[in-house]
């Protein structure tokens, strides 16, 4: 693409003199090259600081064709990238001859944002007047890093917005019993009743964070046990039936042939998925409704984590080698279901689907963060599939046992 | 396109396409910036997009002048007269949308004022990416002279407009809640209409590209849904 092969890099032809010799098999070496690079770049050319139509882009790799979405290598540098402060980069490396950076930020469903380097290249650079200069301009991403910051400001926000309100709420109460309330046992008594229940809702906050915490420093530390989980998920089930019946659930527990389903875990952490997967469905469930629990073993991770036709489905966990078969785990309601555009948010802490507040439901709002976290540690896998008024199906898989480790467990 | 024997006569086309552009790139910046002034309820970068509107007034003239120079002198006939106009009148939408953003951040500047509301701002900032997005994709349709992208701006208006009603409805809620919270939601209302306008105005971007292009003009009516049926 550039008109004379670059010097400097002949050496390097030298290293290879059979298989590299004639100069234009090195330049379509390079050329490949810089295509191939996974951060886009781009070099520029322009010969007056004037003519906006004089500066053109005479390279484009091709992850600069993607993220600038030009289908063409060569044309206005305008056409490709309108972003003032890129602009002001250009400018500054074509007519000054100085580094400069920026940030570039792209529009759409995914926002991405890269830092933008642009670079005086060759001879001709910073002449001005003189002669045609070229800048090389390259864009680095930097999204992850933006992301992870704004969700440690949001989990910071988030989690003192939900201490605080229980600790309004009682400090109000404390002050109304020393008051008005002080001579009158049955308001105190309602008042006390309160106060237990937002001190109870604070502490199981706090229970919450503090076993994510721990969740979290074990998670490179694969568990070592053996549970049964049909059996975990029998107890789980036995359990929540009181609440259910209270608000006439009806719990459809399906296990295949009642048979053991072995999997590689720590039994405390599993029960604790299966329990927030229930809580979950029976929570979003209008009273009177089923929630059906389905047990299934020996299956591929593909197969694992198919879900039901029709509805959108989206990973929230997937275990990283494929040679394994899962035990899977599927908790159906026929609640509201969640919109597709919230599905990819569910496992973030404190994430609550639009509309919906949090004193209306008892959750803490970390409950599938845990569940995320501990399915992780156990290298298995998390889906959701849902889809607005046909209610949700979450599917947690774990891997199987194997007969030694059995052995390695007693 | 054929190119012009005289040299310089496309090069005054192509500069005043590059000019729109790069007035577009700054318009797209000002909306950015007013929304996340908005949602971050950062003062300094409200002031520096009110104070920056002045260079997207300021490129709006340059652009007329110079489309009705190159009317003057080259008496351009048609796809090329098209073009000329084409850019002018690009150039007007974006100063409009300039000063929507400048309003946005004027605004901005009262509504820091009171005390923050969260889940307004997260839908606040919902549709202005979505403004955003419709202004980019329009934007690139113009420099590519890319028909279809600009048909599909074109016909998603509804989209906005769906996001406005329910920011319209969402504030009503507020301010029976707590009359406290009026004034700012008051300005968070203008807020959301400044951005549904800025929607209007990319739509009418993607109509001059079609007429830009093909040299037809009327429209039948876009798909609307009305913003009046709460």
């Amino acid at each position: 693409m550039l008109e004379s092969p670059p010097r400097r890099f002949a050496p390097l032809s030298l290293l290879e003199p059979s298989s590299m010799t004639t100069p234009s098999q090195s330049s379509s070496l390079y050329a490949a090259l810089v295509d191939a690079l996974p951060d886009p770049i781009l070099v520029v050319t322009g010969s007056d600081r004037s003519d906006l139509s004089g500066r053109r882009f005479i390279l484009a790799n091709a992850a600069a064709r993607e993220l600038l979405r030009i289908s063409v290598d060569e044309g206005l540098l305008l056409s490709a990238v309108r972003d003032p402060e890129v602009l002001a980069a250009v400018d500054r490396a074509l007519f000054e001859g100085a580094d400069a950076e920026g940030v570039y930020e792209t529009s759409g469903a995914q926002t991405r944002s890269l830092r933008v380097r642009a670079r005086p290249l060759g001879p001709n650079s910073g002449a001005g007047a003189a002669g045609v200069a070229l800048a090389l301009v390259t864009f680095h991403d930097e999204t992850e890093v933006r992301r992870v910051e704004k969700t440690r400001v949001d989990f910071l926000a988030n989690a003192s917005h939900e201490l605080r309100t229980p600790l309004a709420s009682l400090s109000g109460f404390i002050e109304t019993l020393r008051g008005h309330a002080r001579d009158d046992p049955a308001a105190r008594e309602k008042f006390l009743g309160i106060m237990q229940a937002q001190a109870d809702r604070m502490a199981r906050l706090i229970a919450d964070l503090t076993s994510l915490s721990r969740i979290e420093l074990d998670e490179h530390v694969a568990p070592k046990g053996v549970v049964d989980l049909a059996l975990v998920v029998g107890e789980v089930v036995e359990a929540a039936a009181p609440l259910g019946r209270q608000r006439g659930l009806k719990l459809y527990w399906c296990a295949e042939a009642a048979s053991q389903v072995l999997v590689r875990g720590e039994r405390d952490q599993i029960v604790q998925v299966v329990q927030n997967l229930l809580e979950n469905a029976m929570k979003y469930s209008p009273d009177g409704e089923t929630v059906r629990l389905d047990l299934a073993s020996g299956l591929t991770d593909v197969a694992a984590a198919a879900g039901p036709e029709g509805a959108p489905r989206l990973s929230l966990v997937a275990p990283d080698s494929s040679s394994q078969t899962y035990a899977v785990l599927r908790v159906t309601d026929q609640g509201p279901g969640i919109a597709r555009q919230n599905l990819p948010r569910l496992s973030e802490r404190f994430y609550r689907v639009d509309g919906q507040k949090s004193g209306e439901r008892s959750g803490t709002g970390l409950g599938l963060a845990i569940v995320k976290h501990i399915v992780n540690r156990h290298r298995g896998g998390l889906t959701v599939a849902s889809a607005e008024g046909a209610g949700s199906t979450f599917t947690a898989y774990f891997p199987m046992s194997e007969p030694g480790d059995v052995a390695k467990a007693s | 396109m054929n190119e012009h024997i005289v040299r310089s006569y496309e090069d005054e086309l192509n500069t005043l396409a590059a000019e729109c552009a790069r007035m577009g790139g700054l318009c797209e910046a000002q909306v950015a910036d007013a929304v996340n002034a908005v949602v971050k309820r950062n003062q300094e970068l409200a002031s520096s997009v009110v104070a920056r509107d002045d260079k997207l007034d300021e490129a709006e003239r340059d652009i007329e002048r110079k489309t009705i120079r190159l009317i003057a002198l080259r008496q351009p006939v048609a796809d090329d007269l098209r073009r000329a106009v084409a850019a002018m009148k690009v150039a007007n939408n974006l100063e409009r949308c300039g000063d929507l953003a400048k309003n946005i951040a004027k605004r901005t500047l009262v509504i820091i004022e009171s005390d923050p509301l969260t889940p307004l701002t997260r839908s606040i900032e919902r549709m202005g990416r979505l403004v955003l997005g419709r202004l980019s994709s329009v934007l690139d349709a113009y420099t590519r002279a890319d028909l279809e992208r600009a048909m599909a701006v074109w016909s998603q208006d509804d989209e906005v407009d769906e996001h406005y009603n329910s920011l319209f409805r969402e504030l009503l809620t507020y301010m029976m809640g707590d009359p406290r919270t009026i004034t700012a939601c008051a300005h968070m209302l203008f807020v959301a209409k400044n951005l549904e306008r800025i929607g209007d105005h990319a739509t009418n971007i993607a109509e001059i590209i079609r007429y830009q292009i093909t040299g037809e003009e009327a429209f039948t009516a876009r798909p609307k849904t009305d913003a009046l049926q709460v």
